[in-house]
Order: C-alpha cells, then structure tokens, then sequence
C-alpha cells in the first residue's frame, strides 16, 4: 500500500509542474514557493526538483530572504524551506548563508521592547513568555508555530554549516517559545495556548509540526502521546501527513497512510514525504 | 485594562501607531458624508430546515438586488468546525443561497472563503458538511487562502495589500455571515466576515496582519474595497458569549440581508441587544461606506422589537448593551 500511496503522488507531482519549474497549490495556478518547496523535496534526486530550484532561487532577495511567489513582494516565512533545501542539495553557498542569516534576524515582534515593557507594568497580559521569541510567517508581525517550527528544523539542519552562539541561542530561545505556547491538553494550537484566559485546545497539523520543531527533546513525551492519538482519530489528509513525519523522526511507529489521493498539491507533496523523503526534515537535538 | 495579545501588538509598532494618527477613514467628513437611507430586510428563519431559498428571495427583492449576467462570489464563514457550538454559517443557508443566485440569473455563482485558523480548508468544509450537502462543491469552491493573487494599492498605512484574484474579480460578493459575538471586535457580521478575503498564503494563518493594522481598521479597510456586496446574515442560530468559536448557540431566527453591509450589520447588531454605536468598525464605516443610524435605515420584513434577543456578552463588552 505504501509504495501504491506514494507513487500514485510523485506521479501527480511530476504532472502537474508548471512550464517555469514550480508548482501551484493547485493543478493550473501560478507557482508558489510553499508547494514547490515540499515538492522539490519529494521529487528530491529528480529533474524535475532541480528545475523547482532554479525557480526558487531566483526569488530569493539581496537580503537573503525569499519571497513567497514571482507575485508577491513580501518577505516570507518560507525561507526556512528554502534553507532546509539548501542543506538536503549540500548547496552551502552564499545563498544559503544569507538566507541563514535572514533567519536569524527574523522574530516575532510581540516580543519588542515596548510589549515588554507594557507586560511588565500590567498593561498586558499577553498569555506567554515574551521573553522567548519565534518566528513570523512574514516581517513585522507576531511569531506563531508553524514558521517556528519550520525555522528551528532549517537552523538546526544548517547548524553543521554554520555554527555560532547566535543560531545556537535562538534554536534554545525559539524550543522554549514553542514549550511555552503548548496548550495544555499536551498539544498545539497555531500559536497561543490561550485567548482571553480561556485554553485553546490543540490542533493535530500544528502539533505535528511542532514536534517536528523539538526534535531531540527529552521532556515531550506527552505530547508525543496526544500526537499519537490525534492520529489514530483519523484527522485531516495534511494533518495525518504532518502527525506521520513527526511520530517518524521521533522513533514512534506511525501506521501506513491510505487515504485517497485529492488534487491539492502543497497537501499532496507533503503525504509524499511522510512515506518517502520525511528524513528530510530529520534534526538533531539543539545546534 | 485588560489587553491580550493580539489587542497590544497593534500598540507595540511605533509606524502603526503614526499610521493610525494618518487614517481618513474615520467619521466621514462633510464631503464624504452619505446621504439617503438603506433598505435592510429581517425575514423569519424558525430552523435550517424551512425554505430558507424562498425567505431568501424575499429578502434580496425587497432589496432591489439584480444579479443577472454577474459573476458572484459567496463568501461564508467558514472558520474552524466544534460539532458542540455553531462557529460557521450552516450549510443550508449556503446551499439556499448558491440556489437562490443561480435562480436569479447570475452568471456564475461561486463559493469561497479562507478559514483563518486552519490549513486544510477542504477538510475543514467537509467537517461542516459543506462538500457532503451542497452539490458539487468542489468544482464550485474556491481556497481563498491559496488562490492566485493581485496587488491592490492603498490598505490602512500598509502601501498594498495581496487579494485573492477570485475575490478581485467578482461583481458581487455576498457575505454569508454569522451572527456572533466577538471577543476583539464585539460582533462578527457581514463586514468582519472579508477577513476570509484575505490570502493565508500571504499573510499567514492567522491572517495576523490584519490585527497589526488594527481588527476595526481591518474591517473598515476589507469593506472600502469590496463594496460590490451583498450581505446575508445566519441569525437561524448565532453565538454569544465568548464568541466567535468559543461561545454558545443562541437560537434567533432571522435572515438579515442588505446591500448596505454596515446597515446590516448595525441592524444585526439592534437584534443582539448591542449598540451599534458602541461597535468601533461600525462607527468608523458610518456614513462614508454606509448607514448605520436606525432612524435612516428603511426597516423591512419584521420589526426588530419582534425579534430582538439580548446577546451574552463578555466582561469588556458589557457597556455594549443596548438600551
């Protein structure tokens, strides 16, 4: 079932490449970075990933960071994805660097000096650590998980690369934002554990990814638990994928996908990842 | 006071703070100011399993509404699924009105929304029961979180904002809301409803942005630029209290429809027990994107003494209540 699952997928993926080397969210729509992103990843080793890179390096900007389509003239959270492919290519060059650095200058910005100040005298109860910073999905806004967590497998893949006190510090910093926004059911929600005083529960795709995120972490055995339920629960298509890539680089045994296969591309790559290329997001413990 | 996170962030940008001081798109100034009245119709819903097409009908000819050889986009909400509340606008209210619009001549009618909580938007619509009870609903949906987009210059302070082509390119779009409180805004209605217009794939899930400009601003802003709209509101069952996905059902038993969103949504509001006046988007988008004093609102269909039902409403919200 398995190699049937992931073939009938890499096959859509091959097919439904656009002429410039991307893909769409959907068959026929303009390439965006997020699904050729995990499909170049999928395709990995293929001509088709190498001509997806191609097009994604020339969305990449003089300040390291990549834009999120040809379209769209603001920096993205997907420089993460960009790093992380950089790493499983080997391509270590002066793209890959600034794009680390990009990311290592990109926060979120409820953890500004003046929010902490205003925290700090009552005037907010903000419902987590503002001491402890993640990542944005683009600048100038707040950090929530899932460009956190993708951030944390891109640095700390990128850490054999490029090691310093500055990548190590917000690989410990952004582990600690992502154990602080936990809810308390032992899962994640996509960004706070609370709203208004009132828990949130979890959500089985953020929960997913973040654990991808805390590769190497000894303290989330419980929320390796929750994961494994959520999956058992038989969640959505991008969650079973998400939840399967976790509980896969975390050890546990994840039972084989068999869902049918939809024409949504970004939803597609990923379930081919869960059962082929998923090392690819595989990290170690903290840089 | 008593800010959370999402209220404070707008306060932490020092160049939002000196956008907002730039805004114009306050109360209107004399030049702008609207005149005339709006025509809002409440009609009688008991339950989702009336004739909600022909309550419908009713409603958008009272109206004056013609949709003939237009493209239309229905835009739900669509948010997360909790199968103890009512966080969406329930399928047969959607399901009606893609009948409603198709009867009426339009020529294409289209469903779109983009959830901004979660990623899956075909599962998420699946749980609502949208892809099981509306026919062909796949073809017909458009991910508006993933959909193709174009720069529209001029959003709040932000030089442009990034807006799903489908959305773009409709003559209409109908807010298929849910009448709801909300614990940032006070109520969510056919106006609060364009925040699923903007693209996660932008901007993020949640669609943060939106709260560093400012949810009132938002709102105000969304409305300025898809005036081409109609509004149906899904007051069969709202939320109140912690509302708009951790409140309660409240039965109501309405369908508010109108073409002046702010005009619906101020009388939505009347029908909640919430001054409409206490609602900050509503004051911002009085007069210059519509009407929202009762006395200029042409009232049709029932009255609101008929059908008002006071709404729980949160601690920060209390002042709301209407007299």
């Amino acid at each position: 079932m398995s190699d049937l699952y992931l073939d009938v997928r890499l096959d859509a993926l091959r097919r439904t490449q656009n002429p410039d080397g991307g893909w769409g969210y959907f068959p026929g729509k303009q390439s965006w970075l997020e699904p050729t992103a995990y499909a170049a990843l999928a395709l990995h080793g293929e001509p088709a990933a190498d001509r997806a890179w191609t097009l994604v390096k020339s969305w990449q900007s003089p300040d390291g960071s990549w834009k999120p389509s040809a379209e769209v003239q603001i920096a993205n959270w997907g420089t993460a994805l960009c790093v992380t492919i950089a790493s499983v290519r080997g391509e270590f060059d002066d793209s890959f660097r600034k794009g680390v650095d990009w990311l290592l200058g990109s926060d979120g910005n409820e953890s500004n000096m003046l929010a902490r100040a205003f925290a700090k005298v009552g005037l907010i109860h903000p419902e987590r650590n503002l001491s402890l910073t993640g990542w944005p999905w683009k600048p100038n806004s707040a950090s929530w998980v899932e460009p956190t967590a993708h951030s944390l497998i891109a640095l700390k893949q990128a850490s054999a690369k490029v090691s310093n006190d500055r990548l190590r510090e917000r690989v410990r910093v952004g582990e600690a934002q992502l154990l602080d926004v936990r809810s308390d059911d032992g899962g994640w929600n996509y960004g706070s554990r609370a709203a208004l005083g009132v828990n949130l529960p979890s959500y089985p795709e953020t929960t997913g990814l973040a654990l991808l995120g805390l590769q190497g972490r000894t303290d989330i055995t419980e929320s390796l638990e929750v994961a494994g339920r959520m999956l058992r629960a038989n969640p959505s298509p991008l969650a079973k994928a998400w939840l399967t890539i976790a509980l896969r680089l975390h050890g546990v045994d994840a039972p084989e996908l068999s869902n049918e296969w939809t024409p949504d591309i970004m939803i597609t790559a990923v379930e081919a990842l869960s059962c082929g290329n998923y090392k690819f997001f595989k990290t170690g413990g903290q840089a | 006071m008593n800010i959370n996170r999402r209220e404070f962030l707008p306060l932490a940008g020092a160049g939002l703070l000196a956008g907002v001081a730039g805004f114009e798109g306050g109360k209107a100034s004399p030049k702008n100011r609207r005149g005339g009245s709006s025509a809002v119709t409440v009609v009688k819903a008991k339950s989702y399993s009336d004739d909600l097409a022909q309550q419908m009908l009713r409603g958008i000819r009272e109206c004056g509404l013609d949709v003939r050889g237009q493209k239309v986009l229905l835009k739900p909400n669509l948010v997360e699924f909790d199968p103890a509340t009512c966080i969406n606008t329930e399928v047969s209210v959607v399901a009606a009105a893609l009948e409603v619009f198709q009867s009426l001549g339009a020529a294409e009618v289209v469903i779109g929304e983009g959830p901004g909580h979660r990623r899956d938007t075909y599962a998420l619509a699946e749980m609502a029961r949208y892809r099981s009870e509306i026919p062909k609903f796949d073809s017909r949906f458009v991910d508006l979180n993933r959909d193709d987009v174009s720069s529209v210059q001029g959003f709040a302070d932000r030089g442009e904002i990034y807006l799903p082509n489908s959305a773009l390119r409709a003559d209409l779009i109908v807010s298929l809301a849910k009448m709801k409180t909300h614990h940032w805004a006070g109520a969510t209605l056919s106006m609060k409803n364009f925040f699923g217009l903007v693209p996660g794939c932008v901007y993020g899930w949640p669609k943060n942005e939106l709260h560093q400009v400012g949810i009132d601003r938002s709102i105000v802003e969304l409305s300025r630029i898809f005036r081409r709209s109609f509004a149906i509101v899904d007051g069969i069952v709202g939320m109140e209290g912690n509302g708009p996905i951790q409140g309660t059902p409240k039965p109501v038993g309405v369908l508010v429809m109108g073409r002046d969103l702010p005009a619906v949504d101020a009388t939505c509001c009347r029908i909640m027990g919430i001054d409409p006046g206490r609602v900050q988007y509503l004051q911002m988008a009085s007069d210059n994107l519509g009407i929202t004093e009762e006395a200029r609102i042409q009232q049709r269909g029932e009255s609101l003494r008929e059908v008002r039902t006071n709404f729980d409403l949160i601690a920060p919200f209390r002042q709301y209540r209407l007299a």
